[in-house]
């Protein structure tokens, strides 16, 4: 706990940087209702993406981190998807809306986080390698396994912001723009409130390091 | 590095001329890509603009990678703050920023970013530099009892040599990050035209009518994201 003293300080001061925004708008504006409509979309895509991953790198194994192609698939920005999703999606099929979304995210976010789960996996040469496929796909799943739920953790805020990007693009509300509405309206406890959100998700993450150390 | 270090003199580019009765051109063979809404050549404004936001990276770059560098041999008790900041997204982070400020300016933008990218690159300069604290090199300049300025003098090249192995990745995160901003509107004025700026502008007509111009910045960024990707990013 003391070890973790410093981090839960920065929260402290993010939370009090969320309550103490100065500022007013020029007509006092109600708080806007939390997009609860945006859950399920962002759960399912988030649920798309810990699945996916995962699963790639759970075929693709350790070398999948020094493939050029993944490389040149995690270089661009999310906002290049985003664009280009916007300016090739056919007119006739009307706004991209939750489809194009969802196709930029998954774009966006896929990639890098196949990346970051096969950089996490141990090497295979010579072992578990010598001992036959069985057991490398066991290793792998085994350290995948152990690795999951504290990814899932630590990518979460990534996410969120990567989803505040598209949504402006895209012109799609969601959880990231409820974020940026918070702050134009100066909710003070909503962004109280998503600050609390983002440190249980910090130390979400961190417990897991430290039970890992 | 060098090569990059080079694009900081694009900071010291002049504006384009303005003539708003030459605006929205269809490209020619005097104006390759046509020209914008206020009459500047679209290919030249491009150039520009890129220029423009390789010199800001190369400077967020060259911040973030002195403050990893202080933060990765001094921050030993602070591990646990700098985890904190790297999970705090710095978008998030930035907008209220930018709210309270009524907008961030260039200086503003830039010392923000090369501050919130700063503990994303301690990590893998801390992995450096500890290996090197473990090496009888150091132990023998600790036994030896050297005064600080000479141990400064003998180690600092190397230190920043360590440094400057991160300095792609500290590059295009500050690349993205202000062209990010830029196109969420964020970014600073119009007075610093970027590829972000570009973007910002071009977005809201590439669902309908895309410009050369859009095509053109769209595929700048690809360009150079795909020139500056490698398996080794951090």
């Amino acid at each position: 706990m003391r070890r973790g003293l410093p981090g839960w300080l920065v929260w402290v001061l993010g939370l009090a940087l969320a309550l103490g925004l100065p500022g007013a708008t020029w007509k006092g504006a109600a708080p806007p209702a939390f997009p609860w409509q945006s859950l399920l979309p962002a759960a399912g895509a988030v649920a798309a993406l810990a699945a996916a991953a995962p699963l790639l790198a759970w075929l693709g194994g350790p070398d999948l981190a020094r493939r050029r192609p993944l490389a040149l698939l995690e270089a661009p920005p999310d906002l290049l998807w985003a664009a280009l999703i916007l300016a090739l999606w056919p007119a006739a099929w009307g706004p991209p809306g939750f489809q194009g979304w969802l196709l930029a995210f998954l774009a966006a976010a896929l990639p890098g986080e196949v990346r970051w789960l096969a950089q996490a996996l141990p090497p295979e040469r010579p072992f578990p390698e010598a001992w036959g496929k069985a057991a490398v796909r066991r290793a792998r799943r085994l350290v995948l396994f152990r690795l999951w739920r504290r990814w899932l953790a630590a990518r979460l805020p990534v996410w969120l912001t990567a989803t505040l990007v598209l949504e402006r693009v895209l012109g799609l509300p969601g959880l990231g723009t409820d974020w940026l509405t918070r702050v134009a309206v100066r909710d003070r406890l909503g962004l109280a409130g998503w600050v609390l959100v983002l440190a249980g998700l910090w130390a979400l993450s961190h417990a897991r390091t430290e039970d890992a150390a | 590095m060098k090569g990059r270090l080079l694009f900081l003199g694009g900071l010291l580019l002049p504006d384009l001329a303005l003539d708003p009765f030459l605006g929205s051109l269809a490209p020619s063979l005097r104006h390759p890509l046509g020209t914008d809404d206020l009459g500047r050549d679209a290919l030249l404004r491009l150039l520009v603009a890129s220029a423009r936001s390789l010199g800001f990276a190369s400077a967020c770059a060259l911040l973030a990678l002195m403050l990893a560098l202080l933060l990765a041999w001094r921050g030993r008790r602070t591990a646990s703050a700098l985890s904190a900041l790297r999970s705090l997204p710095p978008l998030l982070f930035l907008l209220p920023l930018a709210a309270v400020a009524g907008g961030l300016s260039l200086t503003a933008t830039g010392l923000l970013l090369g501050a919130l990218a700063a503990p994303h690159l301690e990590p893998a300069l801390r992995a450096r530099i500890e290996t090197f604290r473990q090496s009888p090199a150091w132990a023998l300049e600790r036994t030896l009892g050297a005064p600080w300025p000479s141990t400064l003098r003998r180690w600092a090249p190397w230190g920043w040599q360590q440094a400057a192995a991160l300095f792609p990745t500290a590059w295009i995160t500050a690349l993205w990050g202000e062209a990010t901003l830029a196109a969420l509107g964020l970014g600073p004025g119009p007075g610093h035209d970027s590829l972000g700026r570009l973007l910002a502008e071009e977005l809201p007509r590439l669902g309908s009518d895309p410009s050369p111009l859009g095509w053109s910045a769209l595929a700048a960024i690809l360009l150079l994201a795909w020139t500056s990707a490698g398996p080794a990013r951090a």
